[in-house]
């Protein structure tokens, strides 16, 4: 339900898309030109949120490691995903008028978070298809990626007391290139990258590429 | 949940009778008689031109169906001359005055081959189970090495491996079309020169026993004293084989009752029945095989010095025991020599025998010839002509090198090359190299070079398609679905009502217009147009050009190309849900682009479905805000209407109000039941021979038959009421009839059929359970499935039409003093009526289907009531989006029951049923409701989307059919747009490797989904059920 009452939005759970912090508010025009053109929570338009590191772990996926090492590129993409966070991607975010410091107490939470998040996600992954019982591993390998792959906006999501509007389009982009991904399976090329869950996996580091990259234009 | 309930004032409590109801609540004056007489005087009136109206939109589409079929499915120019001996230097001595025939059908060529008992592959029940074959090679090649009397051949069919085309081809010895295939339940004498008619030309006796497929093809050629016996019973496993074993042994031999004969052929069908029964692993399949083991020794002890005996099989069979397309199981069969003549031998070549005639690993490298080759072995054995049309060439065993196969390649060259100028074939400049070579040098390897590189190009010929055809057939589909968006979509159901009076007179008018100047044209031109070369096309043409004049006229005569353009913009991308409902269709109709989409077809709609589900539960959850032009339009409409016809206001304006708390909560419930409940369904499937090791089938035999099967079967009888009555609650419907077609008619119908089912598994189990009993447990099933067939399709229809109303007068109010009585399920008055139809409906479809599929049809029952409630809740009623799903659904559900796109997946056992044989219509009945169940129950509930929680005098009762013709269009739109893809995509591969394996049975396979779609929601839901429904409902609740 829309929140009706806009002064104490603070501490209330509500995943709805209530754009009272996001987007700027009229009668509030009084610092500056800058703050009026933009909503209190926003992110940058710079180049910096571009998540290279996201590039060179799939080339070292698809390329270097032997048979598509899928757990060492996790252990990869877990601490990449906090460097990206600590040094491109919260110093994009403007809450208010200021750069926060990034608060590595709920930085940890939020990696226990993805990691707790990736049960959901394999359900619905299994839910969308995926095989029952075999390839279980796999399947919760894939879902751990994809939640990892969050793992930044889902930070900025706790930071921001659980204000989805903002951050929606992200979690929207990974989930948009795994599904779209899922194209190349059935193909009949015979080629090993096509054995579960490669595609899915390769398609959600380009759908959170894209998304990290242009997600401050839209 | 208050909104549910009308309440309406009433000067008794007690009045519990519907005829007192209707005289109390309402208050009839003779104004309000005559604006109602009218009223349903337009109804009507307007409810036959909207019948006439879709059935000529559909007429068009059968015609650009019959048009694209008849270019694609081109049949082969069948030449009636017959060979004679006409140079006396090429007739060889007949080798054997005597031939016996053993045909088994199905024997597949891994049956007859010792496979080692370590093989991953083997089987006990299938394998070496026949060791007569090998006794006898071994028994050759142990011995003198000059006495070679047996020869083992693998044998390659063509596809398609059903019975007929394989006779046709072992007689024949040409190649069979496509469109052949269809006609495998109507033989008909045979018309080509074949091996038979020169048996018979040549005053050899034919004695036949077996199939009577053989009765209808040769009728004229056999002897008298021949025993056809029925074929297409595949229940009966033993009545063929004992038949032909008991003939057999009157005519073998020198103690023979029966007249004396040149030919014997029989035709045993036991091991082909128990694999469409049983699948090849079961123990009959051992029985059976030791049985014809057995026969064909004591045939061989028999045989006299003067016979050539032969056993073959005319296909295979694939892993589940069926056979019809063209994998590796189907075509390879076994052909095998036996002769005891004396100074007879094989000639095997020494150099290659070794790798030639191996038997390991399944026979994998085993020497195989084509079936066709028979035919031309045969009449050169039997020292007869060989047969016109044939285009095999001679098993190269039978003859000497040297002088004797120089005769042979002659004999074979002569006739192909006569053959060859009969049909005015060019063969190319490089292959006449070859050609002249071969008069020169008469080699027979190179013969045999020249005969494959003929056979080619001869298989390219008949696969030669009409373009004139083809073209017309998808011009018309594509005009169909523009007029069919254009009537259903885009004009405004209130200008539609005004609209529908002009399109039948105008349609009418057209096509005799056309139908005159066609003929004109026909008869003008002599008849030498490709296009309508015949009256009947030159009809069918004329009607279609009529139709579409007839329907463009009143179009274009309010409105122009462009508002039609900005309008379907308008309708099919204005808003989100519309946007996903039209990528859905894109999605699904570009599958048919590739082969290995087409193959993969039934996990995509699995998975669309999926993700439409996972949309709908996103929605509910987050609420995102959206424009939804539509369904404000919808609730502007009922609360102007509501205000007018006394509804309380607030019920009509909630349609403006967001989702409530609750409201969210349950419409997140549906959205889970239906991505829950698909994804279960989707665990059911038949695997596609192509989709090969990525698919495990769990929809076999013996999982069918399965206790757990049948347990969860028996719980099925529970809990389906159990949650149709769930789904009625919400709107307190589950009054009055409800309980006696759910709790009654449903229950009942399911026990009744979960006994047949039951019956019929106990039969097929190992153990035979029946044996004890003296009657036959064949007319207990029969009995059971008419009983349920006719009520179920009969009895609760005539029912339903009285009008089962599913509402309760509710007086039990806590103020005493109360005036006011309560309407129990007001809200869904509409919606639960209908339903009871479905229900009806979805008994006879589950009686023929088999207990898996039964399970998968239970979860399709709620997975359309949970879209009903999706859809309701969203507010969608109007958008493209509802029978988008529901048309989805159908495929999800054809491919969860046991389907796929493929002939061999057709369950012909279904059509066995209601009728020991096959019946006109029994059979046909039960296999299009087996194959199309799903797609007939959606066809039905698309009218629910308008009508599910629909509550009466809000909506005028044309307004209403208008709005359930404009969903039926949107379904009728989905299926045109998949077949419409199909067709084009089949002609653009009509060259692809896989075109007869994939793409040409899902083209088929579309038309039919569009022409059972049309049948239904033409006579089913607008005709039958949507008129009786409104008009009686209006009778109740009229103004």
């Amino acid at each position: 339900m829309p929140n009706k009452t806009k002064k104490s939005v603070k501490k209330r759970v509500t995943f709805s898309d209530d754009t009272t912090t996001t987007v700027s508010r009229s009668h509030n025009k009084t610092r500056s030109d800058f703050i009026a053109n933009h909503p209190p929570v926003f992110i940058r338009k710079t180049f910096k949120t571009i998540p290279w590191h996201l590039l060179f772990l799939l080339y070292y996926y698809v390329k270097l490691s032997k048979n598509y090492d899928i757990i060492t590129l996790l252990k990869m993409l877990i601490p990449s995903q906090f460097i990206y966070l600590m040094y491109q991607f919260n110093k994009s975010t403007i809450y208010g008028n200021k750069r926060l410091k990034l608060n590595i107490t709920l930085s940890l939470v939020t990696i226990v978070g993805s990691f707790l998040l990736g049960f959901p996600i394999l359900i619905i992954v299994i839910l969308c298809g995926a095989p029952f019982v075999e390839h279980l591993p796999l399947s919760w390998l894939l879902s751990l990626h994809i939640s990892y792959l969050a793992y930044p906006a889902l930070y900025s999501v706790f930071n921001c007391d659980f204000k989805v509007g903002l951050w929606k389009k992200y979690f929207i982009a990974i989930v948009l290139g795994g599904w779209l991904s899922c194209v190349v399976i059935p193909l009949d090329w015979d080629r090993d990258w096509q054995a579960w869950p490669i595609p899915v996996v390769v398609g959600s580091y380009l759908g959170a590429f894209v998304g990290y990259s242009i997600g401050a234009y839209i | 949940m208050a909104r549910n309930r009308q309440t309406k004032n009433i000067s008794k409590t007690d009045l519990m009778d519907e005829e007192l109801i209707k005289k109390s609540i309402l208050n009839i004056s003779s104004d309000e008689k005559k604006i109602y007489k009218i009223r349903i005087n337009k109804f009507k009136k307007s409810h036959l031109l909207y019948v006439v109206l879709l059935s000529c939109l559909a007429i068009l589409q059968f015609i650009s169906i019959s048009f694209f079929t008849r270019g694609f499915l081109l049949s082969r120019n069948v030449l009636s001359n017959i060979s004679n001996h006409t140079d006396d230097s090429l007739i060889l001595s007949p080798k054997f005055d005597k031939l016996v025939i053993l045909i088994v059908d199905a024997l597949r060529f891994d049956f007859v081959i010792p496979v080692d008992t370590n093989n991953t592959l083997f089987n006990d029940n299938y394998h070496n189970n026949m060791p007569i074959f090998n006794t006898l090679l071994q028994t050759d090649s142990n011995s003198n090495c000059n006495s070679h009397n047996s020869l083992l051949l693998k044998f390659i069919a063509d596809p398609p491996t059903t019975t007929l085309q394989r006779l046709k081809g072992l007689t024949t010895g040409s190649l069979p079309t496509f469109i052949d295939a269809g006609s495998n339940f109507a033989g008909e004498v045979i018309e080509e020169d074949n091996l038979i008619q020169q048996f018979y030309l040549h005053n050899k006796n034919v004695c036949f026993v077996g199939d009577d497929t053989w009765d209808s093809l040769f009728q004229p050629y056999l002897s008298n004293y021949s025993v056809p016996y029925e074929s297409l019973n595949v229940w009966d496993l033993h009545t063929v084989d004992n038949g032909v074993i008991s003939y057999f042994q009157d005519h073998l031999g020198n103690s023979s009752s029966g007249e004396s004969w040149d030919i014997l052929i029989g035709h045993m069908l036991g091991i082909d029945h128990v694999g469409h029964k049983y699948g090849p692993n079961h123990h009959t399949m051992k029985e059976k095989q030791i049985q014809i083991n057995q026969f064909i020794q004591s045939i061989i002890n028999q045989l006299d010095n003067n016979t050539l005996f032969l056993v073959m099989g005319d296909h295979g069979m694939d892993h589940t025991g069926n056979h019809g397309g063209d994998s590796k199981d189907e075509l390879e069969s076994a052909l095998f020599f036996y002769s005891k003549k004396p100074g007879f031998m094989f000639h095997f070549n020494d150099s290659k025998s070794l790798n030639n005639y191996n038997m390991s690993n399944l026979g994998e490298s085993y020497k195989s010839i084509n079936q066709i080759d028979l035919v031309s072995t045969l009449s050169l054995l039997m020292g007869l002509p060989v047969p016109f049309n044939n285009l095999g060439w001679p098993i190269e065993e039978f003859f000497e090198n040297g002088d004797e196969k120089e005769i042979v390649t002659k004999i074979m060259i002569n006739q192909l090359l006569t053959y060859k100028e009969t049909m005015g074939l060019n063969i190319e400049t490089s292959n006449l190299l070859i050609n002249g070579t071969l008069n020169s040098k008469r080699d027979f390897d190179l013969g045999h070079q020249y005969q494959t590189m003929f056979l080619e190009v001869c298989k390219d010929m008949w696969a030669r398609f009409d373009y004139n055809s083809i073209i017309t057939g998808i011009v018309f589909m594509i005009i169909s679905l523009i007029l069919l968006i254009v009537i259903t979509k885009l004009i405004p159901s209130i200008v539609m009502n005004q609209m529908v009076e002009e399109f039948p007179p105008w349609m009418g008018l057209m096509t005799i217009v056309s139908n005159i100047c066609f003929f004109g044209v026909y008869y003008v031109f002599n008849k030498t147009l490709s296009l309508i070369d015949s009256p009947l096309w030159c009809f069918l043409f004329a009607t279609a050009i009529g139709i579409i004049v007839g329907g463009c006229v009143p179009i274009f005569d309010r409105y122009n190309f462009a508002w039609i353009v900005s309008k379907s913009y308008e309708v099919f991308f204005s808003d989100y849900w519309s946007r996903i409902g039209c990528m859905i269709l894109l999605i699904h109709s570009c599958l048919f682009a590739s082969n290995s989409f087409t193959i993969w077809e039934d996990r995509i709609i699995n998975f669309l479905l999926i993700s439409l589900g996972m949309l709908t539960l996103v929605e509910f959850v987050f609420l995102p805000k959206r424009q939804t032009p539509n369904a404000l339009l919808t609730a502007k409409i009922s609360a102007n209407e509501g205000t007018t016809s006394g509804v309380n206001s607030s019920t009509a304006n909630s349609n403006n109000l967001p989702l409530s708390r609750f409201g969210r909560l349950l419409g997140g419930y549906h959205s889970l039941v239906l991505i829950i409940c698909t994804r279960v369904a989707s665990l059911i499937t038949i695997c596609r021979e192509e989709q090969g090791i990525y698919c495990s089938p769990t929809f076999l035999n013996s999982s069918n038959n399965s206790i757990w099967c049948l347990t969860l079967c028996f719980l099925t009888i529970f809990i389906i009421p159990a949650f149709i009555k769930g789904y009625y609650n919400l709107t307190s419907s589950y009054q009055a009839a409800a309980p006696i077609w759910i709790d009654i008619f449903l229950k009942g119908s399911l026990l009744i059929n979960f006994v047949y089912w039951l019956l019929t598994s106990l039969e097929n189990s190992n153990i035979n359970y029946f044996d004890q009993f003296d009657f036959n447990i064949n007319i207990v099933r029969y009995t059971i499935a008419r009983i349920i067939a006719g009520f179920s399709l009969i009895a609760t229809n005539i029912g339903w039409a009285m009008g089962p109303l599913c509402i309760k007068l509710n007086v039990h109010n806590t103020d005493i003093k109360s005036r006011y009585a309560t309407i129990l399920g007001y809200m869904n008055i509409y919606g639960s009526e209908y339903f009871l139809l479905v229900i009806n409906i979805l008994i006879a479809i589950l009686l023929f289907n088999k207990p898996l599929a039964q399970l998968s049809l239970c979860l399709m029952c709620n997975q359309i009531l949970s879209i009903l409630e999706i859809i309701d809740l969203l507010k969608l009623k109007e958008n493209i989006i509802g029978p988008i799903v529901l048309g989805l659904l159908s495929c999800q559900q054809f491919f969860s029951t046991g389907h796929q796109a493929t002939i061999p997946s057709l369950q012909w056992d279904i059509a066995f049923i209601l009728s020991d044989k096959i019946t006109f219509p029994l059979s046909q009945i039960s296999l299009i409701l087996n194959t199309f169940g799903p797609h007939i129950l959606v066809a039905l509930s698309v009218a629910l989307l308008t009508l599910w929680k629909q509550p009466p005098d809000v909506l005028k009762p044309q307004t209403l059919l208008g709005r359930i013709v404009s969903n039926c269009g949107m379904l009728l739109i989905y299926n045109t747009v998949l077949c419409l893809s199909s067709l084009i995509w089949v002609t653009v591969f009509r060259r692809h490797l896989m075109v007869w394996k994939i793409f040409c049975p899902r083209y088929m396979f579309a038309c039919l989904c569009l022409i059972i779609t049309q049948i239904i929601i033409i006579i089913g839901t607008v005709a039958f059920a949507t008129s009786r429904l409104i008009q009686h409902i209006n009778d109740v609740f009229w103004k």
